[in-house]
């Protein structure tokens, strides 16, 4: 039986808004195609496995506003690697305000910033009052994504920069911030977005395309997954 | 000026409340919309009671709030509450109004008010309250409250310095509020039977430790991030001056332990740890002010709890259990669905529990789901599991997720056909446990109405 090694980046802290679903709905998927599935786990201070050994699926989930510092800095030794990442077939995924990792900085609402990887061209600014909600609906090659916002930041472009690699053209709610249609990263098969859901469970078209890339083989479809993700299509078209 | 404005609001608002109460015969918040309206800092312009008593936290806050209220009344003080109302600046303000004469004084010698912990920057700027309770932090609902830390720096950094803190010693989040500031006095419940040595709950909102931000390790759960936190770097919780031991879940009782007084054995009920967080929380408080613990063990066993959370009856032969699951909060709903763990015998569920309003409300975030422990579903004795409403098809996906069978799930996202079809699909004699959200509480009587129909199956 074939294994397929997950990692998951910070599970002690990126584990909120239910985003930990895309990791159980995969692992699912997984043993049902037949796989077995070998879950790493790497905490803030632990040396990862993606630069040193095959990992063919790694996830970074949202955190809270003050953990994510620690994990800039905690990626920063590996941001060569990760660079690499986005250049190979290996599936990549990080959600939520995980997506700000990979722009230049985080700006606070009242002064300061951090430094973040730098693979892409953004930064993101914080704000405190009110928390952003938003419905989504966006385009991936033929697929239509749907799914949430919530966040206390937005991402903006560096001055005179443009996205060439953004994942979601949207039809419905922000890209990047409320003025702008392109939300998120892709580049092969390393995508970022602020999208909630979890994105996977909500999309099994998504999440299809990224089994087949991973594994060449055929994905069997859960109960009453296609049922929600059309219901919810409809609501979002209107 | 201001205080002409103050006079007339709090005119305008009693005579409000006089007309509604005549209309409709019950509470609402619309006296403290107006008053707001024509004096905005109406809030702070009340000459409160000699005690106020601010009651907040994520979950527990009704049930400690009216426990509390009651156990005082029991202790002879007049106590003015906003349990008619809602928990945010304006149900406070309606709740003040209606006791108070034309000057604005509060004719009460205790206010004991239920807040929302995202009100606080509305609330602590304007009244300041002799003692805060916090009973707990945890992730709520996403679009409002984000996650805990959002929600403990809306209350930390607006809680007045005098203001004495009672705390949740088990909680290692909203047991940090006022630290370096306010005077922190600690409740906790001891190891149970049911303790945990690891987390058994998808969700645990302090995994790493607040001092040195290594993975926490605890001496044991209660349950998600609540228990005894430890870590090398030496970070500990204080010692609670009351604690909870001894808990009984067979009997229902506890023992309420302070330094050098005898424990009190108190009842709790539903086979709920939550009960005694809530009311080892109450008893902390009365004792805090001094009230005698005979009074108190009495006020305990003489209070009925809130009808509408949960009911137990029987109907044409079933024994139907109504329980509110509060949408889009995963830890009380978690706390809710585990409780089908202590119904015996065969069960049918109904989960009414995503957004039964979700067409005004507009489309819900489900991702509250994924944060939601299922696993008390999977047991061999759920007949069959019945879920209503528009999510319906969301909520079954999460399910067979976390490992429940698919074929025992029935789909109805219109609830008129849930309550056609229900008694002809449960098992004879079984026992129908009825989860609902807030605005499902008639959904649910109809659901029950339609289980009592023995003719129609």
């Amino acid at each position: 039986m074939k294994t397929i090694r997950m990692e998951v980046l910070f599970p002690e802290m990126s584990d909120l808004y239910g985003d930990t679903g895309n990791l159980v709905y995969l692992r699912k998927k997984l043993e049902e195609m037949g796989f077995s599935v070998e879950t790493v786990r790497t905490a803030l201070g632990d040396v990862p496995e993606f630069p040193y050994r095959q990992v063919d699926f790694l996830y970074l989930g949202p955190c809270t506003e003050s953990q994510q510092q620690m994990q800039a800095q905690a990626l920063m030794p590996y941001r060569d690697a990760l660079e690499a990442r986005m250049g190979s077939g290996n599936v990549t995924l990080f959600t939520g305000n995980a997506f700000e990792l990979l722009g230049e900085y985080v700006a606070e609402e009242k002064g300061g910033r951090f430094p973040c990887l730098g693979l892409i061209p953004t930064y993101a600014k914080r704000f405190t009052r009110l928390r952003y909600n938003d419905l989504s609906l966006g385009n991936w090659d033929d697929l239509e994504i749907v799914g949430y916002k919530n966040q206390l930041s937005h991402s903006y472009l560096q001055e005179g920069q443009r996205m060439n690699d953004c994942f979601l053209h949207m039809e419905r709610g922000s890209g990047l911030h409320p003025d702008s249609r392109q939300e998120g990263f892709r580049r092969n098969s390393f995508f970022a977005t602020y999208l909630l859901g979890p994105i996977l469970p909500l999309n099994p078209g998504f999440a299809e395309r990224i089994l087949e890339h991973m594994t060449s083989t055929a994905v069997p479809t859960f109960p009453f997954e296609w049922e929600a993700y059309q219901s919810r299509l409809e609501e979002y078209r209107k | 000026m201001d205080h002409l404005r103050f006079r007339l609001a709090l005119a305008a608002g009693k005579i409000t409340a006089s007309f509604l109460k005549l209309m409709a015969g019950r509470g609402t918040n619309i006296p403290g919309v107006i008053m707001k309206k024509i004096c905005p800092d109406v809030l702070a312009r009340f000459q409160m009671p000699r005690t106020v008593i601010c009651v907040t936290g994520t979950n527990g806050k009704t049930g400690t709030s009216n426990l509390l209220t009651h156990l005082l009344r029991c202790g002879g003080l007049d106590v003015v509450n906003n349990s008619e109302g809602s928990n945010m600046e304006t149900g406070l303000i309606t709740a003040l109004a209606k006791r108070s004469d034309f000057r604005g004084r509060v004719e009460a010698d205790a206010a004991v008010l239920e807040v929302d912990e995202r009100s606080s920057p509305y609330i602590y700027t304007k009244i300041t309250p002799t003692y805060l309770l916090c009973t707990n932090l945890f992730r709520d609902s996403i679009k409002r409250n984000g996650h805990s830390e959002y929600i403990f720096h809306k209350m930390d950094d607006y809680l007045p310095e005098s203001t004495v803190l009672l705390l949740n010693g088990n909680d290692p989040i909203s047991g940090l509020l006022g630290q370096g500031r306010n005077q922190q006095i600690y409740y906790a419940v001891d190891r149970t039977s049911e303790s945990t040595e690891n987390c058994e709950n998808i969700t645990c909102d302090c995994k790493v430790c607040p001092q040195c931000h290594r993975p926490l390790k605890y001496e044991y759960y209660h349950y998600h991030h609540i228990g005894k936190p430890v870590c090398s770097c030496g970070f500990r919780m204080p010692a609670p001056a009351y604690s909870a031991k001894d808990v009984d879940y067979a009997a229902g009782t506890f023992t309420f332990c302070e330094d050098c007084q005898p424990g009190l054995t108190l009842p709790f009920s539903g086979g709920n740890l939550f009960q005694v967080f809530n009311t080892t929380a109450a008893v902390a408080m009365c004792r805090l002010m001094g009230m005698d613990p005979q009074r108190i063990r009495q006020g305990v066993q003489e209070f009925a709890s809130i009808g509408t959370r949960f009911a137990d009856s029987e109907m044409a032969g079933h024994r139907v259990v109504t329980m509110l699951c509060k949408n889009q909060n995963p830890v009380s709903s978690s706390r809710s669905i585990a409780y089908l763990n202590h119904v015996e015998g065969t069960k049918d569920v109904v989960l009414l529990i995503t957004d039964s309003k979700d067409k005004v409300h507009g489309s819900e975030d489900i991702s509250w789901l994924y944060d939601t422990d299922f696993d008390a579903l999977k047991g061999e004795d759920v007949h069959r599991i019945f879920l209503g409403g528009t999510r319906c098809r969301d909520l079954a996906l999460r399910l067979y997720l976390a490992g429940v069978d698919s074929e025992k799930l029935a789909l109805f996202p219109d609830y008129g056909e849930l309550c056609t079809r229900i008694s002809g699909l449960t098992a004879p004699g079984s026992t129908a446990v009825i989860y609902y959200e807030l605005y499902a509480f008639g959904i649910a009587q109809q659901v029950k109405q339609a289980l009592g129909k023995e003719d129609a199956k």
